[in-house]
């Protein structure tokens, strides 16, 4: 992401000495934003003003990792306000609440069994946040020992209290977990406890002027792995903040807010506790923790983050697989579809609305339409009919029936042959045609 | 694109004789085709012919607002005129225009901070249009460094990088395309740009022609805004068509009258 010129012109000595070679340092601003020259050429810039067109030029918000090995969770580098505009890269990291002063140990088991498969994907809660409400260090300092010992994924590390914070540290730090939190009172033990272990730290501010000062305070003591924490806790005040911190960040390129975002939940009803962290991970929190832990309770929160964090771009495929409609049995017919999601969804509504139990093939065609497959050679006869090989249709379907979509029927002679004697029917050109053919033919 | 209806201009017969004639019918025609031709905003230009400047700009506006609620654009050199005109203004106005020209930048831009309007400024100095892009560019640059000295935000500024007949002057054409590309790096927010259109075709044959595929073209390379024919049917229908291929507008089947009917 370039500097406009505008930007740059005001760092510049504004000498227009024309020794860069442009007539005005206006003109050099500009020849700079465009790229056609370089900031040597100028011998009258500051450092300062080096170091500030430097650091402006760096990515809006900047990436920083939490844990180690497989279970790294990266946090920031985003670059968009809306997830059209191009994508959401790095998906929020979702954190279990556990305090010091339950049972840990089952709850960290509990927390290891989060995990889903759904619609042919792996959903994983991947981070265990462990707070100090006991106010005792050695308490804590076990907790954490406790957490550590039986998963692996990444951690977060509440307390205020710089003693408490060390006193764990002794035991995890090489973890590299985020550590919450630093605000006006400890930052210099804290940042010197985050530098000293290289760990990621959370700054929290008691609002976004207090977040940014602390930030400059903070960097000023040379540390850079930070998390920001406006300290708000009510919905609509986080809404409000973390749009702020993402819009400061990455249309005004405002430094103290460069970095990747920190939310916790306030809300005790679990219901209203998702809803909040719905709220929070669709719009830009980094980290949610939460007090949540019921699989019910995860589930849908994990696919919402599943879904916000898809690229755009990319047509979203389903599971190329056999699916049965109904109670679709051996002597059920088979549709055809692609593996396209919004075809093979519509495709699903309409044979559910025909309420005649059947089977779905839909074929991998990289999860796109049937006539965009078609075009690009990936739904041929010999496609389909190996899919259907694969999807154990033979075994387990006697009514070797097949219905092709219609704006393929060119397709059936060659698919009766490919599929060693099944039955190809042509069926209607659009969706929304199959209930009149259903009922017309297998009813 | 922003669309600034071009016609009420004391350059036309009907609109001159209206002026002096203190008769309202003419403009306010003008003022009512215009709006239903998918205008965004009215160019009021008193023309040469007046002798009185001022009252005949208040009159303008006088008439003009009686019929239509669109903003204006105050179209006059002199810039007494257009600070008279501006407190008449129901909506914030468009003040065109200012050349980069310092004593001009210093009357216009603090005049536009106070009314809250917003200004066409235009690439050029006393030393005229300049030929190629980098000379324009470094003009632009120096029309939002001033404004914004001065307090003026660089989003409220439509920078004309000012076009010529394409029979006369058929070499500016790639450097005006180039010239509005690279304005959008003057700064962030960038300014805005506009193009009075009809330029570009004077003299020629086959004007409307010219004047939508420059449109387009210009479109293209990031033009926001143009002082144009509104009644050009087969021009608005362009750049409707220019919206939907850039993705400034959401496609449907009728997306020619959806733009054409947007302030409605």
């Amino acid at each position: 992401m370039g500097l406009t010129g505008l930007e740059i012109y005001k760092h510049l000595p504004k000498t227009n000495c024309k020794e860069c070679g442009s007539p005005t340092c206006l003109a050099f601003a500009m020849a700079l934003a465009a790229g056609k020259a370089s900031l040597d050429a100028c011998p009258y810039v500051s450092d300062e003003a080096k170091e500030a067109l430097d650091s402006a030029s760096a990515p809006p918000i900047k990436l920083v990792k939490v844990g180690t090995g497989d279970n790294v969770v990266d946090l920031g580098e985003e670059t968009e306000i809306f997830r059209h505009d191009k994508r959401f890269f790095h998906p929020t990291g979702l954190a279990v609440l556990i305090s010091d002063t339950e049972d840990v140990a089952a709850k960290v088991e509990k927390f290891e069994d989060l995990k889903f498969h759904r619609v042919g994907l792996d959903y994983v809660t991947d981070m265990v946040a462990v707070k100090c409400d006991s106010g005792d260090a050695a308490k804590f300092k076990e907790a954490v020992e406790t957490v550590a010992g039986k998963t692996e994924k990444a951690m977060v590390l509440l307390t205020e209290d710089p003693a408490v914070m060390e006193a764990a540290l002794d035991v995890v730090a090489d973890r590299k977990p985020l550590l919450w939190a630093a605000t006006a009172d400890n930052y210099e033990k804290m940042t010197e406890l985050a530098k000293g272990k290289e760990c990621p730290l959370v700054l929290k501010g008691k609002d976004l002027h207090e977040t940014a000062e602390l930030v400059e305070k903070v960097v000023a003591l040379g540390y850079k792995e930070l998390v920001l924490d406006s300290g708000a806790r009510e919905t609509s005040k986080m809404l409000a903040d973390l749009t702020q911190f993402r819009r400061l960040a990455v249309r005004k390129k405002f430094r103290p807010f460069g970095y990747p975002v920190f939310a916790i939940t306030s809300k005790d009803d679990p219901r209203e506790e998702v809803i909040q962290a719905g709220v929070y991970l669709t719009k830009y929190a980094d980290v949610v923790v939460m007090k949540a832990c019921e699989k019910q309770q995860l589930l849908p929160l994990l696919s919402w983050r599943q879904n916000i964090y898809t690229d755009p771009q990319k047509p979203v495929a389903v599971e190329a697989k056999l699916n049965a409609v109904g109670d679709a049995d051996e002597n059920s017919p088979v549709y055809i579809t692609t593996n396209f999601s919004l075809t093979y969804f519509l495709v699903e509504g309409e044979i559910e609305a025909t309420r005649i139990p059947s089977w779905i093939l839909s074929v991998d065609t990289a999860g796109t339409s049937v006539l965009t497959a078609y075009a690009d050679n990936k739904f041929s006869a010999e496609i389909i009919a190996e899919a259907l090989k694969k999807s154990g249709a033979e075994e387990n379907v006697k009514r070797h029936t097949l219905i092709l979509p219609g704006y393929v029927a060119v397709l059936k002679g060659s698919l009766e042959e490919e599929s060693g004697g099944w039955e190809v029917m042509v069926g209607p050109r659009e969706a929304s045609g199959i209930n009149k053919f259903a009922k017309e033919k297998f009813a | 694109m922003i669309i600034i209806g071009e016609r009420i201009n004391g350059m036309y017969n009907d609109i001159g004789k209206a002026i002096k004639g203190k008769d309202p019918k003419p403009v306010q025609e003008w003022a009512r085709r215009q709006e239903q031709g998918g205008a965004d905003y009215l160019d009021l230009n008193v023309g040469p012919a007046s002798p009185n400047k001022i009252e005949a700009m208040k009159w303008l506006i006088e008439v003009t607002q009686e019929v239509s609620d669109l903003p204006l654009c105050l179209d006059s050199t002199n810039y007494d005129a257009i600070e008279e005109g501006l407190k008449l203004c129901k909506k914030p106005a468009m003040i065109n225009s200012v050349p980069a020209e310092m004593p001009k930048m210093e009357r216009v831009f603090p005049m536009a901070v106070q009314y809250g309007a917003e200004v066409v400024a235009l690439a050029m100095n006393e030393e005229g249009i300049p030929k190629d892009a980098d000379s324009r560019i470094a003009l632009a640059a120096e029309l939002v460094a001033t404004a914004d000295s001065l307090g003026f935000s660089p989003e409220m500024l439509y920078i004309d990088p000012l076009t010529l007949p394409c029979n006369v002057a058929q070499d500016h054409g790639p450097e005006v395309m180039r010239t509005l590309r690279e304005i959008k790096l003057i700064s962030d927010p960038s300014p805005k740009t506009v193009i009075g259109l009809s330029n570009i075709s004077q003299g020629t044959q086959n004007r409307d022609l010219i004047n939508r595929t420059f449109a387009v073209m210009a479109m293209a390379n990031g033009l926001d805004a143009g002082i144009v024919d509104a009644n050009d049917n087969e021009l608005m229908s362009a750049i409707a068509t220019a919206r939907i291929l850039l993705n400034k507008d959401i496609y449907c089947d009728s997306f020619v009258n959806v733009f054409i009917n947007r302030n409605r």
